[in-house]
């Protein structure tokens, strides 16, 4: 317990924490964007993460790539594949009932958990570059960790200015406040949840690449994060970007030092009690809209 | 219930309490599993089927009932005691869950059920000086009923379920429930009271998945954690009450029925494809058939089709 004390254990655990947090912001971000504009759950949306994980192993397994440097391949390829698979499926429940919505993505997530289950098999992958850490001070952080959290701030803040400043992003805002009085305006609600679903696989296909360097994964890694993002916009506010952020690296630093302190069995738990503390005391989260309830 | 349908369910009955006089072992093992589905199944259809809350976690309920009803088995209980006790506690432990989650309303109670089952995994593997954490537990031969008592047993909660979803159905609770899931805000201003109904609706939901988790046990003879509350088992009994037609009586037992008999024949060697394929099966009826295989009958029969209504937000 003494060593818990020290502030070097308290800041590297911090450290740690952010990092985790960034990445998990990553993948919440998307998940509340689709949430916002469609009023859809997406019960797949951790399985679009692994969708990019494996995609990044393949990529290093095949050609050697680097999985930062796959990004430039992985996301394109994802944004195409969650706007394909909006136009082609999610888009047929939107506005239908929330069992509707639930059902089918949950479908969908049964579906990528076994195809990827039949392809790649349950042993865990893991994509080994990078070795060795950067040493600030008497902090260690592992080079890994390090470009993951980066990429991941980067990407996250990037689709944030994205939705503010840009006229497509304020479209999408515009959508995801009013879609009646969006559509009075002239704006294509049809192609802004297109794009908008692909950008939420975009960005939970990255955060699987940068996943990929850090953690070993098999299918059905997938099951542990879904409950951890809907941790995160449930603290964060379902539908707001910012407050996912916020969640996320919340999430991240508590699950640090929840392990410090306990176990890591402990630290998977965290996530659902926190979750279940917030619904049970403020269910529109830390910035949410209180009409969402 | 129409007497044409009570005559079917009589006839069903008879056809399967007479057949462990001919069928061999495995196939009364396959019916066995296909009555646990079809009790599960109605399960499922009674809370999420009738209120429109959609569980995730049922089978944290199964997983409950089943550890009751081993570690009862161990202490020397007789086994009817074990599974009467695997249902109480099963609906003892849903009372406080339902109370805090039946609080949230649509996503947010899918979300909070979502975890459930992995919680009680993690806390099965844990506590191990209960349930033996990952190494499990085996009953030994002489503790068990043979399989013929586990057939009828299971065949009975098959019976009971479907019976307490019919008698629910067609009465004011059933009403009710059915006033919650099309309009909750509505169905309280008329003097519904929902937080009973919703309640009482999941605490029946939770007993039934205990007393057929108890007799799993009895049928299996050996527990562990991951096979107490499997997420399959989630994924199952969502699909056949969908692929039969949600909050309806007989759409579960059609939907267990055709997706066990999918199931038989795609079988053991490929339980990925199986799985994948259960998942595709979901997605086409949500978007193509969102009443179910009843839904088809209920148009022929010019009735209205027990589809979901109720909108989003």
């Amino acid at each position: 317990m003494q060593e818990l004390l020290d502030p070097v254990v308290l800041g590297q655990l911090l450290i740690g924490g952010l990092l985790a947090g960034a990445l998990y912001a990553l993948l919440a971000c998307g998940l509340n964007l689709v949430f916002g504009v469609m009023r859809i759950i997406n019960i797949a949306h951790a399985d679009l993460m692994l969708v990019g994980a494996f995609a990044a192993w393949v990529l290093f397994a095949t050609l050697g790539l680097n999985p930062v440097v796959a990004l430039a391949l992985v996301v394109p390829a994802a944004f195409l594949f969650g706007y394909g698979l909006q136009a082609v499926l999610i888009e047929r429940v939107v506005g239908r009932p929330l069992l509707a919505s639930l059902l089918a993505t949950y479908g969908v997530s049964i579906l990528l958990v076994n195809l990827g289950l039949l392809i790649f098999g349950s042993d865990y992958k893991s994509v080994p570059v990078w070795q060795g850490s950067f040493v600030v001070g008497e902090f260690v952080i592992p080079k890994p960790r390090a470009a993951a959290g980066a990429v991941a701030v980067a990407l996250a803040l990037g689709v944030y200015f994205f939705l503010e400043r840009t006229r497509l992003g304020k479209a999408m805002r515009a959508v995801s406040e009013h879609p009646h009085v969006a559509t009075i305006c002239g704006i294509d609600t049809r192609r802004i949840r297109m794009i908008a679903f692909g950008l939420a696989a975009a960005m939970a296909a990255a955060a699987g690449a940068m996943l990929s360097m850090i953690y070993s994964f098999s299918p059905l890694t997938s099951a542990d994060f879904i409950q951890k993002c809907f941790a995160i916009i449930i603290i964060g506010g379902m539908g707001n970007f910012l407050g996912a952020l916020y969640g996320g690296l919340l999430l991240g630093v508590v699950e640090a030092y929840v392990g410090g302190v306990l176990t890591t069995q402990w630290a998977e738990a965290v996530a659902y009690l926190l979750l279940v503390l917030v619904l049970l005391v403020r269910p529109t989260g830390l910035r949410g809209a209180a009409d969402v309830r | 219930m129409s007497v044409r349908q009570l005559a079917v369910a009589a006839a069903l009955v008879a056809a399967a309490a007479a057949l462990p006089l001919v069928a061999s072992e495995y196939h009364q093992s396959f019916m066995l599993q296909l009555f646990m589905m079809v009790a599960l199944a109605q399960a499922w259809n009674l809370i999420s089927g009738m209120t429109g809350y959609v569980s995730f976690g049922h089978a944290a309920f199964f997983g409950i009932g089943a550890y009751a009803g081993a570690l009862l088995l161990q202490y020397g209980f007789p086994w009817w005691l074990a599974v009467v006790k695997g249902a109480l506690i099963a609906a003892a432990v849903s009372a406080p869950i339902g109370l805090l989650t039946l609080r949230l309303r649509g996503p947010y109670f899918a979300i909070a059920m979502l975890g459930l089952n992995e919680v009680a995994r993690i806390v099965a593997t844990l506590w191990v000086d209960l349930t033996r954490g990952g190494s499990g537990i085996s009953l030994s031969p002489a503790l068990l009923p043979g399989l013929s008592v586990n057939y009828y047993t299971m065949l009975l909660l098959a019976i009971a379920a479907t019976a307490l979803v019919a008698w629910i159905h067609r009465g004011r609770f059933g009403l009710e429930l059915r006033a919650i899931r099309e309009d909750e805000g509505a169905a309280e201003m008329v003097g519904v009271n929902t937080v009973r109904n919703k309640l009482s609706a999941f605490v029946l939901s939770a007993a039934i998945p205990g007393a057929v988790g108890a007799v799993f046990v009895m049928y299996t003879s050996y527990l562990n954690p991951s096979s107490a509350f499997a997420a399959s088992l989630n994924i199952q009994m969502i699909v056949m009450v969908m692929f039969g037609g949600t909050g309806t009586v007989w759409g579960p037992v059609l939907g267990a029925g055709i997706v066990m008999l999918v199931r038989e024949f795609l079988w053991a060697q490929f339980p990925a494809l199986h799985l994948a394929l259960l998942g595709a099966m979901l997605l086409v009826v949500v978007l193509f058939l969102p009443g179910g295989v009843m839904s088809v009958f209920a148009r022929r029969k010019r009735m209205r089709p027990e589809v979901i209504t109720r909108e989003s937000r």
